[in-house]
């Protein structure tokens, strides 16, 4: 029954397991993350996302009172309407109207200059009796569009050089030399904090889902009385390593489950809309240029090591705070105690990244609390270097050892404690006289300060 | 040979919970651990079953201090309970798998207990109509059916320890005669039990040895029966037909308490006893009971409980 007999583990890891698995909610709960994942990318092509691949209109009556010249080919160069007839017309808005409603499948396009906006105006009819789609009109809108924006280019003699020149961002810069050089090799500020963003919210998100979980599976021995009964056949230790790792699986399989459901909906997605719409979404969302990061091939195991190390250091931490209740109650200053510890380091993670400071990037990369959120993502943009990162690690790796020791210890010194949730200060002084009565109990003797 | 408890000491910043416990079991029996509510009898066995980290002192079994390895403990706690939400026989195959004992073994030893301590009911629910029984879960159960579960998970690894917290406690007749009857047959099996109850009856009916506790300190320990010779036959129980009080205080017999014309004494010695006898029967009373006896358990105590409270 000493603190690192462990034998029990795997018993207590599968029967909770088990147990959390036959449970109706967790399935239910799981289901819904899946069926969420899953239709993510299906939503989005339906909401807006559709592309047009072909189209029922057969005749383009067009209009075109601007003054720049659009050719039928400037239309036609678009794949879908490669095979549509583009009429020039002159006629006005009743005659167009009667010519569309006797052709099958006829649109009809007007481009205007509006003078009091002083703005282009580009309107598409169709008769409701033919079967064009109003995507399909809108696409046509959008090739018109093109086309006037190419008119207007060359009216003005402007290369395709020029125009992207015309368009493109001005950036300033000052910097040492040593700097400017180096920079080279860096991932742009942008970049950087946004990687640093998502990686934030993925770590958040892992450990704010693991803390209530945590604190479930530490008061819940003492909450159901059970606790006596089974010290006699697993130590204290095995029974929350074993809790502890039984949640992980449930936390990782949960995680899983969301990549696989938005693996598979992007699959889905991709049958129902062009994938590109699709992939611009994700760049939307994340706002971070994969092309600019330095991912190699141990790249993803990086990533999944920091992650557990991450995981493991704010699992363990919320396991010794669960640890300390005793009550329902006392989940509220419990989950305050985690939350607050894991939001100075996300805090810290996110905001570091925009002083672009290398004194900074390094202490973050280091300090356990904050490398588990920036380590990574200052890696991957190339802000530290692989010593730093591998000491980092180190460090993290030395941290959640000592956090999960820590934890047993605290789970087994507060197993039977039922009073009101202890103070920081408190568990310390208990974890020191713990020690020290051990101590003296290992030796064959009486801790003096009993007597 | 056997279990030992030497100087075991426990405290809470400066108040002390145990104070120097020692004792021992050399041959198989019941050891009985009394006490009044927080002398410190709970602490005690979480420090022997090192649940709790001791202070001081040993606890050995066969030589070797005792833990998971050296020794197969079961436990029935006072503070007991089951998993509310999980079916009765997940939770019995999982203390079984704890333990070691394979399915089948586990499978076969919950269903001579469940048998025995008549729980079958509950463990293997009857079919009704075409669906498949729904396995019980434990907040399905009364209090004292989910004592009968509690004490199979103790008794599922066959110890050769067990330790007995308040094992009748909210039992009803008919339950607490069926748990009786599985201590008794432990006992028969050389097991050693280390009991604690309140009951003092009950204790006296098991216990060969015991120890009572006060206040964190140890105030009696020892054999029963030597404990009880140690005071002698002063208790005397007379009933008649007639009013007796004057004849016994004339003897210069103390009269305990009165219930119409039986009569609850303490007297010095078997002499004192005997005198009055004699003058009884001389007296032509015609007596219905006279008999002299030990104090009970009940009566030692409360006396020595009472001794310390005093002092203190």
């Amino acid at each position: 029954m000493k603190s690192l007999d462990l034998r029990g583990t795997g018993t207590v890891f599968r029967y909770t397991v088990q147990q959390h698995y036959k449970n109706r909610s967790v399935l239910i709960f799981l289901l819904l993350l899946f069926l969420g994942a899953l239709a993510v990318f299906p939503i989005r092509a339906l909401i807006g996302g559709q592309s047009v691949t072909e189209t029922k209109i057969k005749q383009v009556y067009f209009r075109n009172e601007t003054g720049f010249v659009i050719e039928a080919e400037d239309i036609k160069k678009d794949a879908v309407f490669a095979g549509v007839e583009i009429i020039d017309t002159k006629d006005d808005d009743a005659e167009l109207a009667k010519t569309i409603a006797s052709e099958e499948n006829a649109a009809a396009s007007v481009m205007t200059i509006d003078r009091e906006k002083m703005c282009f105006d580009i309107r598409t009819n169709y008769s409701a009796a033919s079967e064009i789609g109003n995507a399909e009109a809108e696409a046509l809108n959008q090739v018109l569009r093109q086309a006037l924006h190419q008119a207007l280019l060359r009216a003005q003699s402007v290369t395709a050089e020029q125009e992207t020149l015309l368009h493109s961002a001005v950036y300033s810069q000052v910097a040492k030399v040593s700097d400017y050089l180096r920079d080279a090799e860096e991932t742009g500020t942008d970049t950087h904090v946004f990687a640093n963003l998502v990686y934030c919210y993925l770590i958040i998100l892992l450990n704010t889902l693991a803390m209530s979980y945590v604190f479930q599976q530490c008061m819940e021995e003492k909450v159901s009385k059970l606790v006596e009964s089974l010290l006699v056949s697993v130590s204290p230790t095995a029974l929350i390593l074993g809790k502890l790792l039984a949640v992980t699986l449930f936390i990782f399989f949960g995680l899983g489950l969301v990549v696989l459901g938005l693996f598979i909906s992007f699959q889905i997605g991709s049958q129902m809309t062009d994938p590109q719409i699709l992939t611009d979404m994700i760049k939307g969302v994340i706002q971070v240029d994969f092309s600019a990061l330095h991912i190699s091939g141990g790249t993803i195991a990086l990533f999944l090591l920091c992650i557990l190390l991450a995981y493991a250091i704010a699992a363990s931490f919320s396991a010794i705070v669960g640890s300390c209740c005793s009550r329902t109650e006392d989940t509220q200053h419990a989950s305050l105690a985690v939350v607050l510890f894991i939001m100075i380091g996300y805090l810290v993670g996110t905001i570091v990244p925009m002083f672009e400071n290398d004194a900074a990037y390094n202490i973050v990369s280091l300090f356990p609390l904050t490398s588990i959120f920036s380590a990574f993502p200052n890696y991957v943009c190339g802000k530290i270097t692989v010593g730093v990162f591998t000491v980092g690690l180190l460090i993290q790796a030395a941290t959640a050892y000592f956090l999960i020791k820590t934890a047993g210890r605290v789970y087994r010194m507060m197993i039977f404690y039922r009073s009101a949730f202890p103070k920081p200060k408190q568990v310390i002084r208990m974890l020191r006289e713990e020690r020290a009565a051990a101590k003296y109990a290992a030796a064959g003797k009486e801790d003096p300060h009993g007597k | 040979m056997g279990f030992s408890v030497r100087e075991l000491f426990k405290k809470y910043g400066d108040k002390v919970v145990v104070d120097h416990l020692s004792f021992e079991m050399n041959e198989p029996g019941v050891y009985a651990l009394l006490g009044t509510n927080g002398a410190g009898k709970t602490t005690s066995i979480r420090m022997i079953l090192n649940m709790l980290a001791k202070d001081g002192g040993t606890v050995e079994w066969n030589g070797a201090p005792l833990s998971l390895k050296t020794c197969n403990v079961g436990y029935l706690a006072e503070e007991r309970g089951l998993y509310p939400k999980n079916t009765l026989m997940d939770q019995l195959m999982y203390f079984a798998s704890l333990r070691g004992l394979s399915r089948s073994e586990a499978k076969e030893r919950i269903r001579y207990w469940a048998e025995r301590l008549e729980a079958t009911e509950y463990l293997y629910p009857p079919q009704t109509g075409a669906k498949a029984p729904k396995p019980k879960k434990a907040d399905e159960l009364s209090k004292g059916n989910q004592q009968k579960i509690q004490f199979m998970l103790a008794l599922l690894s066959d110890p050769e320890l067990l330790i007995l917290d308040e094992p009748l406690s909210g039992l009803d007749p008919v339950n607490t005669d069926v748990f009786k009857s599985i201590i008794h047959e432990e006992i028969g099996k050389g097991k050693y039990l280390i009991m604690s109850s309140h009951q003092m009856a009950t204790i006296e009916e098991f216990c060969t040895d015991l120890t009572i506790l006060s206040r964190s300190k140890t105030v009696l320990q020892g054999n029963l029966a030597e404990i009880k010779k140690s005071y002698g036959r002063i208790n005397l129980f007379v009933k008649a037909e007639q009013e007796l009080r004057p004849m016994i205080e004339r003897a210069g017999i103390t009269v305990l308490s009165s219930v119409g014309f039986s009569y609850q004494c303490r007297v010095t010695g078997e002499e004192q006893a005997n005198a009055l006898l004699r003058s009884l029967v001389s007296q032509g009373v015609t007596l219905i009971a006279f008999e002299l006896r030990e104090p009970s358990l009940h009566e030692i105590f409360v006396e020595k409980v009472g001794e310390v409270h005093e002092e203190s």
